[in-house]
């Protein structure tokens, strides 16, 4: 008889455990989807900024600024010293020739 | 007070004794004895009653379970799509020349909105439509109308904001191309679907769009996930593509077409830039072009890639083929002198001639001075299957295997049906046509020391440094390095087209300029003019192709129209590549020496 209070006791006390445990799992399992597609919608706004960023830096709008803003001209042979390796960096390829 | 108090109840107690006196059961009201059939009838009814519950449970649970569980489940079940990402298009560096961004689509339900006057107007100005025009487009369908597709995410979110009661939203992607119109053609659009209508969103439809996944969930009654059920498929991105275009020679070769097209008062202009080592295609523009963001462009003769869909009669550009297999053959060398004098020939009744009279010319004089006499002897001397196989072996009439929508295979005709004036025609590229892409691949064998190689569009994302590709072999590298030097004597002070110079490497190529063909005939004042060559001359580097589509601003030939073109997007190439130049460049940086003011001592 008493061991029948005991475990009707124990039984109660385990089901409003299980129906918090299971709540609690319910909300953490919303939080993490929330967190989920919190981070599609970062990535797609960094995907988006990306792409703005680079429709900011076509040839078009660099050759435009440059050209107007701060005066510059297309590089030509005639204004372009080209400049030999120094020997260390062919150091590899300079050995083998004695 | 206490007293008073038991009084009342005293006189109260008294009629009450009275009322206790009276016998209910006396009462002839109830005195009516109740018939046993209705208590019956109440039990039997009770009894029914939980029949009927029970035969509901029973029909509930057991015998249509199936019907009330599929009920259920759509009240808290719910299929997500997982909308996949449509794969990138970006460029030989890595530069997006395709992305996919979110732009929410706007509707509404116009029976549920509400809203006053004034956030209505706000909605119209946010949408960038009159409010006359919202009006009318909410009048259309009480149940459900697009208000606009494809809104940018900060306008969506505007919207949003107002918190109009009736207005939705849908996530969709839109196709962004930062490139606009300089690579328009060679990237191409998608429909408002995403699905690829032109260009590469066209030719890698399959590669770039993703698969879509979805997910069942259970929503909770504030519509927050707390559960999935069953599998999940997870969406397959889509595979980005890169290109071998480099979108700084792409924007500067459709900004040089651009401007030579305006200049000269012409149609239209392709160029095309192939790297002669790889075979990697590092531009292709074409003028006039379009803005793919705006749809409004997406239809009529401006979509057409030119340079890989119209074909035109190659022209003078097909000589220095005449020429090369000539050598290759033993027939002449650059030193054999043909007879052109008096500028005019005569075959089976027909009649050749050249612009001017030339006289005596060399092998290399026929090339450079471009004569149509010259190169018709020389070609007389093959026989039409050896000129099919050789012009089929470079590619005409053949379609370039560039896995591009739209490229078209040129005409030429099977040599058992040539007639000799036909073959004569050929050997100075009338009677058979190519698209200015073709003309340029041709091209590679005198690049590439004799051999056609094969051309590419797309390169591994970040892959390694591309190597020099070998192909088929048509010549021999010295038959082709001697074409070379009679392409560079073309761009010489003497040749046809000196324009085509650059400062600091030399180059070499050939022009053409043709009559427009116009249906059966050839229209008299419409001209087309193109040069295809290659620099440095010695080891070349790229092959550029241009034409100018008629020309009407009193300068038609191809040295005049589209030389100048080639050689600035040359110039520009080989800078941006970083191949140093080849010719000596006399510099405008100069230190002049001043002469020091002597010291007092």
């Amino acid at each position: 008889m008493r061991i029948n209070v005991v475990l009707l006791l124990v039984l109660i006390a385990s089901s409003l455990y299980l129906v918090r445990v299971s709540y609690e799992s319910r909300r953490l399992f919303a939080d993490l989807d929330k967190a989920q597609s919190e981070e599609r919608a970062l990535d797609n706004d960094s995907e988006r900024l990306k792409t703005e960023l680079r429709s900011q830096a076509t040839p078009l709008r660099v050759e435009r600024t440059a050209r107007e803003r701060l005066a510059m001209r297309a590089a030509t042979p005639a204004v372009t010293t080209y400049v030999e390796l120094p020997a260390a960096a062919s150091a590899p390829a300079a050995r083998t020739t004695p | 007070m206490n007293h008073g108090f038991a009084k009342k109840n005293a006189a109260k107690a008294r009629p009450a004794a009275s009322v206790r006196s009276l016998n209910y059961s006396t009462s002839p009201l109830l005195a009516a004895p109740t018939p046993p059939w209705r208590s019956k009838l109440l039990v039997a009814l009770v009894g029914l009653g939980f029949a009927l519950l029970l035969g509901r449970a029973v029909y509930v649970q057991i015998v249509d379970a199936a019907f009330f569980l599929k009920q259920g489940e759509i009240r808290y079940a719910h299929t997500i799509e997982l909308p996949a990402n449509r794969g990138r298009i970006v460029d030989r560096n890595g530069l997006i020349l395709a992305a996919s961004v979110p732009a929410p689509s706007i509707w509404a339900i116009p029976k549920d909105l509400e809203g006053d006057a004034a956030s209505r107007a706000r909605l119209a100005t946010l949408l960038g439509m009159t409010s006359a025009a919202l009006e009318s487009r909410l009048n259309d369908n009480p149940n459900f109308v697009w208000l606009r597709r494809q809104v940018d995410d900060p306008v969506a979110k505007a919207v949003r904001e107002l918190g109009i009661k009736g207005i939705h939203e849908v996530r969709e992607y839109k196709r962004k191309y930062p490139e606009g119109e300089a690579a328009a053609h060679v990237v191409g659009f998608t429909n408002v679907e995403e699905r690829g209508q032109e260009g590469v969103e066209l030719a890698f439809e399959k590669e770039l769009a993703g698969k879509d996944g979805t997910r069942r969930v259970i929503k909770d009654r504030l519509g927050r996930v707390v559960e999935d059920v069953g599998d999940s498929v997870a969406p397959l991105a889509g595979e980005d593509i890169g290109l071998a275009i480099d979108s700084k020679v792409q924007f500067f070769a459709y900004q040089r077409i651009r401007d030579a097209v305006a200049a000269n008062k012409a149609k239209a202009g392709s160029v095309v830039v192939l790297d002669a080592q790889t075979g990697e295609v590092l531009a292709l523009a074409n003028y006039p072009s379009y803005a793919p963001s705006d749809r409004r462009n997406l239809s009529g003769a401006q979509l057409r890639n030119r340079a890989l869909t119209d074909t035109f009669e190659p022209g003078s550009t097909m000589k220095p083929f005449i020429a090369a297999w000539a050598l290759e053959t033993g027939r002449v060398t650059p030193q054999t002198v043909i007879q052109t004098a008096p500028g005019r020939m005569t075959l089976t009744g027909s009649t050749i001639t050249d612009s001017h009279p030339h006289g005596n010319l060399t092998v290399t004089e026929v090339i450079q001075k471009s004569s149509n006499v010259g190169a018709v002897k020389m070609a007389m001397t093959f026989t039409p299957r050896e000129m099919w196989e050789l012009y089929s072996a470079v590619g005409f009439g053949q379609k370039p295997q560039l896995g591009f929508p739209g490229v078209v295979t040129g005409r030429l005709r099977p040599y058992k049906s040539w007639r000799p004036i036909e073959q004569a025609t050929m050997s100075y590229g009338y009677g058979l046509s190519a698209s200015l892409f073709q003309i340029a691949h041709a091209y590679t064998v005198f690049a590439h020391d004799g051999e056609l190689i094969p051309v590419t569009l797309t390169r591994p994302i970040g892959g390694a440094p591309s190597t020099p590709v070998s192909g088929i072999r048509v010549l021999s590298p010295k038959t082709a390095s001697t074409v070379r030097d009679m392409l560079h004597l073309v761009t010489l002070p003497g040749g046809t087209a000196p324009k085509a110079q650059v400062l600091g490497y030399s180059v070499g190529g050939k022009s053409g300029t043709a009559y427009k063909q116009e249906g059966a005939s050839y229209a008299t004042k419409k001209y087309r003019a193109w040069f295809v060559g290659m620099a440095p001359i010695a080891h070349p580097r790229i092959i550029v192709a241009v034409m100018v589509d008629e020309p009407s601003a009193g300068k038609y030939f191809g040295g005049d129209v589209a030389a100048p073109v080639f050689s600035e997007v040359v110039q520009q190439t080989l800078r941006m590549m970083g191949v140093q130049p080849d010719l000596d460049v006399k510099p405008q940086i100069v230190s002049h020496e001043i002469p020091a003011e002597e010291e007092s001592f």
